[in-house]
C-alpha cells in the first residue's frame, strides 16, 4: 500500500512540471524501508512454516472447466479486482 | 516402571548424538520400534473416515494433569506433575519413574520424535542467529543473553494423514488488447480483457500434516507472543517418530496437549484448503490479469491423527517495556537444526539507523536536482 501511495503521489507530483520532484520522496521511503526491513530481520514477526510447500502431498492431475463470460473494454486496472490465486491463506466464501 | 531391558535398572536417558536409549547403569543402547512399523500405514487415496492414535483420543474433562504412580521398587507413591514432566524418582528408593502408560488427560502421546541435536549444538545455533542480530537488538537483551539457559522440550503436535477433495470457482481474466492513449505526459494506458468463469477440483492425499495440540502454542498472534517462530522451525522428519517411551524425555521438560481432534478440525481444513489452492496456481496460469477465487469446498474423505511430541530447543526472553511485556524465543528443531527467533529490538537505534540512511538518500536527491 505505501508503495502505491509513493508511486501515486509521484505520478501527482511529476505532472507538475518538467523537474522529478517526485524523487524526494526517496528519503523517507528509503528510511520507513529501513525501519521495516531491520524490524523484520530481527523479530521475524511475518514468519510461519510453509506447509503448502513443504508437506508430502500426492495429487491427482487438476480437473476443471471455464467458460467466457464477459469483456472488458478499456480498463485502466492492470490485473483483475481482487486477484487473490496466489494468497493461498486467504479464505473465501466456503461451500457447504 | 520403564526398566533396561539387559539389566532391569530404571536409570535410562537419551542419547541424542545416536538418537538411542542408553542405560546409565550397564551401557546399554536400544530404542523403541518406529511408528510406521507398528501401525497399519497403507495407500493414502483409500483413507476414509477418522482414524484416531489412542494417544489422540479426547482429552477427558475431569482428568488432571496431576497423576499420583506407585513405585515398583518400594511400593512408595510419587505425584507426578504431566503438565510439565513425564517421570519423576522415587524420593525412597531411587527408582525413576516414568509414564508409560496411556492416561486421559492428554500428556501421554502414541509417538515421540528424539532429540537428535545436542545442547552444545542448539547453544551455538542460537548464539550464530543472535549474533547476526546485536546491532539494533535491545541493550537489556544483549546484556543479558545466555544462550546456555536453553531448555530442551518436548511440544505436542498432531500429526495428519488425509485423504482430500478440494473445489475451487472464480473468475479470470485473459488480455485481449492494451493500447496508449494521449500524449507527452499525459499518456495512459488501457486494457481489453475476456473474463472467464473458472472452476478447478483437485484430489490429493496429504501425508504428515503438523499441527499443534496445545492451545497456547497455536495462538499465534504476532502483537502479543512469538509462538510464529515455533511454528516456522517446522517441518519434523516424523517418519522416524518411535513407539512413545516416557524415557525419552528423562532430561528434557514436555508441555501436555490440551486439543482434541475437533477443535483442531478447523485449522486442518484451513490448511487443507490452503494447499489446494497452491495446488490448483499452476493451472490457471493462462489468466495473465489474474485469478480472483470467490467460493471454495473441502471434502475430507479420510483423516489419520496421530499425537506425537517434537523435540524443539527453546531460548526464552521475557521483555518488558513501556509496561507490555512479551516473551520472545529462540527455537531450534531438535531434529534438523532449523533456526527461528524473535529477537527484541532497540527502537531508538532503529529509528536513528532509518533517519540516517533517509537524510543521506534525500541529500544524494537534492544534490542531484541542484545540479540539474
Amino acid at each position: 500500500m505505501a508503495a502505491a501511495l509513493v508511486a501515486h503521489l509521484g505520478t501527482v507530483l511529476a505532472a507538475e512540471g518538467d523537474v522529478p520532484v517526485w524523487l524526494l520522496l526517496l528519503g523517507p521511503a528509503g528510511a520507513v524501508g529501513v525501519y521495516v526491513g531491520l524490524y523484520q530481520y530481527y523479530r521475524n514477526t511475518g514468519k510461519s512454516h510453509s506447509f503448502e510447500r513443504e508437506t508430502r502431498v500426492t495429487a491427482q492431475p487438476v480437473t476443471g472447466q471455464e467458460r467466457k463470460v464477459d469483456e472488458v473494454k478499456g480498463t485502466k486496472k492492470t490485473s483483475i479486482d481482487g486477484a487473490n490465486q496466489g494468497d493461498h491463506r486467504e479464505r473465501v466464501q466456503r461451500l457447504p | 516402571m520403564n526398566r533396561c531391558p539387559k539389566c532391569g535398572a530404571t536409570e535410562i536417558q537419551l542419547r541424542p548424538s545416536v538418537g538411542m536409549l542408553v542405560c546409565l547403569f550397564c551401557r546399554h543402547e536400544w530404542a523403541e520400534k518406529r511408528l510406521d512399523e507398528t501401525i497399519a500405514n497403507g495407500d493414502l487415496s483409500r483413507l476414509r473416515g477418522t482414524t484416531v492414535g489412542s494417544g489422540a483420543t479426547d482429552i477427558a474433562a475431569d482428568a488432571g494433569a496431576l497423576i499420583t504412580m506407585k513405585c515398583g521398587g518400594c511400593g512408595a507413591e510419587v505425584v507426578v506433575n504431566t503438565a510439565e514432566q513425564m517421570g519423576s524418582r522415587c524420593h525412597w528408593c531411587r527408582h525413576v519413574l516414568t509414564v508409560n502408560e496411556q492416561v486421559p488427560n492428554g500428556a501421554v502421546p502414541d509417538a515421540v520424535l528424539p532429540f537428535s541435536t545436542t545442547h552444545a549444538v542448539a547453544v551455538a545455533k542460537i548464539r550464530e542467529f543472535a549474533g547476526k542480530r546485536r546491532l539494533f537488538a535491545d541493550r537489556t537483551f544483549v546484556r543479558e543473553f545466555t544462550p546456555e539457559n536453553v531448555v530442551g522440550a518436548y511440544l505436542p503436535y498432531m500429526v495428519v494423514d488425509g485423504n482430500v477433495s478440494a473445489d475451487v470457482a472464480g473468475f479470470g481474466e485473459v488480455q485481449t488488447r492494451r493500447y496508449t492513449r494521449g500524449t507527452g505526459n499525459h499518456k495512459t494506458t488501457y486494457y481489453d480483457a475476456d473474463v472467464y468463469e473458472v472452476h478447478r477440483r483437485i484430489d490429493f492425499t496429504v501425508d504428515d500434516l503438523t499441527i499443534e495440540a496445545s492451545s497456547e502454542r497455536a495462538h499465534m498472534n504476532s502483537a502479543v507472543n512469538t509462538n510464529n517462530v515455533i511454528n516456522t522451525i517446522l517441518p519434523f522428519d516424523t517418519e522416524n517418530a518411535v513407539k512413545w517411551n516416557a524415557s525419552y524425555l528423562t532430561g528434557f521438560t514436555s508441555e501436555k496437549r490440551d486439543q482434541d481432534v475437533a477443535q483442531m478440525t478447523p485449522v486442518l481444513e484451513h490448511q487443507l484448503l490452503s494447499i489446494a489452492r497452491a495446488q490448483v496456481e499452476p493451472s490457471v496460469q493462462q489468466y495473465d490479469r489474474g485469478v480472483r477465487w470467490e467460493r471454495e469446498r473441502v471434502q475430507v474423505h479420510g483423516t489419520r491423527w496421530v499425537a506425537m511430541y517434537l523435540p524443539v530447543w527453546l531460548y526464552s526472553y521475557y521483555h518488558e517495556k513501556n509496561g507490555t511485556a512479551m516473551v520472545h524465543y529462540i527455537a531450534v528443531n531438535g531434529r534438523t537444526g532449523e533456526t527461528m527467533g524473535s529477537v527484541p529490538v532497540s527502537k531508538p537505534r532503529l529509528l536513528a539507523a532509518a533517519l540516517t540512511v533517509g537524510t543521506v538518500v534525500e541529500g544524494i536527491v537534492i544534490a542531484m536536482m541542484g545540479a540539474t
